[in-house]
């Protein structure tokens, strides 16, 4: 049961209310807190992005915010009666042991200067939720070890889910992924030794041209 | 008999030299013979990536029975499969694993394209999706339907069959010696 859903019960939806603005009330003690207007009941607390970290580690050590939901991204472009920044990111955390404790915390960036600093140290799941990101909207996790494409070839060019990407682009690949590079690393660590790839004879194209004649 | 007279085409023999056999005859072309034997061992691999795989499952058992058609057995190497059976949505990611795939298959190779996603793309309009598998290689049936029932996939059968039976393997292999520059009369 979600307090970002409209189809709740009444009296759920008033203690989510009460929860939320309580949630809202005790962090903005550590942070300075805006509400997001753009939201149904400003669901969503809107910080700058140097308090993010220090938000994020309030609302996990102090307030019980133990689990990480998801990183969403927004792309606000062309969006009717909307004034600000292009792009948003949105940190869902749920509590594992307050009942129906919710809240959600955004970043707003602009197009220029599209960068948030990462927590993949304070939750362990937003290594991939900020890879995923980045691969599809384009906004940059400052201080992540191993920003690279998840969902995408590396070969790929572009954000697929930003507004102004047109929708019936293809992008033709040449190859496969291998994704060695990280492969390789989990072995060597698990103890594996790993020996050196057998060389791949590439026949010259004259060769193949004359095949089976000479 | 002398050789040259057994080295004449049995249909132009003599009705004597006919006669003079000892074990029934059958005259036809070795275009007949090829096609006939190709046409009935179709050994398929599968390249299943969505629900139209599930199909296939109840296609191969005993109810609809695809062995009758001269796929009876399932190879899981290119290198011993002759038709190759795409069924399901084939996103860019995939394509260039295959077509690697299709090019380890040996020749003669046929491709059958079922479903609706591996032939246009279906619902999926999108980025990522390939809008149909013929952008990446040559398919000789495709298959309509989300997924399509068994009956699609032995009718499909049925018309490669036909296909493969049109070919001509001599045809071809002199358009190969052509290529390769050996000096054959029209």
């Amino acid at each position: 049961m979600s307090i970002y859903s409209n189809n709740l019960a009444p009296a759920n939806k008033a203690s989510a209310l009460a929860n939320r603005i309580k949630t809202f009330e005790s962090l903005a003690g550590f942070v300075s807190l805006q509400v997001d207007v753009t939201t149904h009941q400003g669901q969503s607390a809107i910080v700058d992005r140097k308090d993010l970290r220090t938000a994020v580690l309030a609302l996990r050590d102090k307030l019980g915010f133990d689990m990480l939901v998801d990183i969403v991204g927004i792309d606000y472009l062309n969006m009717t009666g909307y004034q600000g920044p292009r792009f948003a990111v949105a940190y869902i955390f749920k509590s594992l042991h307050l009942a129906g404790q919710r809240f959600q915390l955004k970043v707003l960036v602009s197009e220029e200067d599209a960068v948030i600093p990462s927590i993949h140290d304070l939750y362990a799941i937003a290594d991939w939720q900020e890879r995923e990101t980045w691969d599809l909207i384009g906004v940059v996790f400052e201080g992540h070890p191993n920003l690279k494409r998840l969902l995408n070839h590396f070969e790929f060019v572009g954000h697929p889910l930003r507004k102004d990407y047109p929708a019936q682009k293809r992008q033709w690949l040449s190859m496969n992924d291998p994704m060695l590079d990280q492969l390789s690393d989990r072995l060597r660590q698990k103890g594996f030794e790993l020996l050196d790839p057998v060389p791949v004879n590439t026949p010259a194209v004259e060769d193949i041209i004359k095949g089976s004649r000479q | 008999m002398s050789l040259a007279e057994a080295n004449q085409p049995i249909s132009q023999a003599s009705p004597m030299a006919q006669d003079a056999l000892p074990f029934p005859v059958v005259t036809t072309t070795l275009d007949a013979v090829i096609n006939w034997g190709r046409s009935n061992s179709m050994w398929p691999l599968t390249y299943a990536t969505a629900c139209c795989a599930i199909e296939f499952m109840s296609l191969m058992s005993p109810r609809y029975d695809f062995a009758r058609f001269g796929t009876e057995f399932m190879r899981f190497t290119p290198r011993q499969a002759d038709l190759l059976m795409v069924m399901g949505t084939i996103t860019y990611k995939q394509a260039p694993i295959l077509r690697r795939i299709y090019e380890q298959m040996a020749a003669p190779r046929w491709v059958l394209c079922a479903g609706a996603c591996a032939s246009t793309g279906g619902m999926y309009d999108a980025y990522c999706t390939v809008p149909g598998i013929d952008h990446i290689i040559p398919v000789d049936v495709f298959i309509g339907g989300c997924p399509p029932r068994p009956e699609a996939y032995i009718d499909a059968a049925i018309k490669l069959q036909e296909k493969i039976k049109d070919e001509s393997f001599m045809r071809e292999r002199l358009g190969r010696l052509r290529e390769r520059g050996e000096d054959i009369p029209q």
